[in-house]
């Protein structure tokens, strides 16, 4: 007596189960080996059960490589820098203008006041991104040593009297205006 | 400035400080929480992730600035001290 039966193993590689973009290649990643089973009653009753690899996915999908999804992500994560560096530069080109225009209508002490400002909230949002960036990888939740910039900003214009608090405190946040115009392009 | 001005000051800042960073405390937490996830399941967006992310906690943190400004003013440049 011989009986056929045909049955497919999904072996399942968790470690390259990472990308799931889409179900199919999902899929295709769980399927790695389809196996073929006969089973053959033999004469004296016992089981012989002869298995056949048919399939190995040992030739993978170059997305589904570990190391292409790391260069993959790193490239991805290139979009963030370039955001980062749109935001400051937005932010320069605002500082450099308020200040001119502080400078020629309210005097030297309110443009390097705003200027000191200006260049604090940079210092802010760098360190700000910084620990978006760690954020998921070596850290679980954001850092507030950024709160600090405008602690030591206002302390500093409490205890110098040639820095003005608020244009300081109006320099400091002038990255948002870039914020929300690059918000506002954000497609 | 008189003793009522500078308890009045104190107790200002502090409830400006503590009252300011709840709101956006939980609003970090929850989009922290959803940027994660979104990046556990979609790593090829991950740049895109972050940047909303980062442009989401510059929004929120700027509400707690504003309260640990005011604190700051009430407690170091305060402008009712006589």
């Amino acid at each position: 007596m011989f009986n056929s039966l045909i049955t497919n193993f999904f072996c399942f590689d968790a470690s390259r189960v990472i990308d799931s973009s889409g179900l199919g290649r999902e899929l295709r990643c769980l399927v790695c080996t389809t196996t073929i089973h006969f089973h053959q009653v033999t004469p004296k009753g016992g089981i012989f059960v002869a298995s056949e690899i048919v399939e190995d996915c040992s030739s993978r999908d170059p997305l589904l490589d570990i190391d292409s999804l790391d260069s993959s992500s790193g490239v991805k994560s290139d979009e963030y820098l370039e955001l980062q560096v749109r935001v400051l530069r937005l932010t320069f080109l605002l500082t450099i203008f308020s200040v001119g225009i502080a400078g020629f209508f309210l005097g030297a002490g309110v443009s390097v006041s705003l200027l000191i400002g200006a260049l604090s909230g940079i210092f802010y949002f760098r360190l700000l991104a910084r620990g978006v960036e760690k954020l998921g990888t070596s850290r679980k939740i954001v850092g507030k040593v950024q709160l600090l910039v405008p602690v030591l900003l206002v302390l500093a214009s409490s205890r110098f009297p040639q820095l003005h608090l608020i244009p300081a405190l109006l320099g400091f946040l002038l990255y948002k205006p870039a914020l929300i115009i690059q918000f506002l392009s954000m497609p | 400035m008189d003793s009522i001005t500078t308890a009045a000051s104190v107790v200002a800042a502090g409830l400006a400080v503590g009252l300011g960073a709840i709101g956006p405390g939980i609003g970090q937490g929850s989009a922290a929480q959803g940027a994660v996830e979104g990046i556990a399941r979609q790593p090829e967006a991950e740049g895109k992730i972050r940047g909303t992310l980062l442009l989401s906690f510059a929004f929120m943190e700027s509400l707690t600035i504003y309260g640990l400004v005011v604190a700051l003013v009430l407690l170091f440049a305060n402008p009712f001290a006589g």
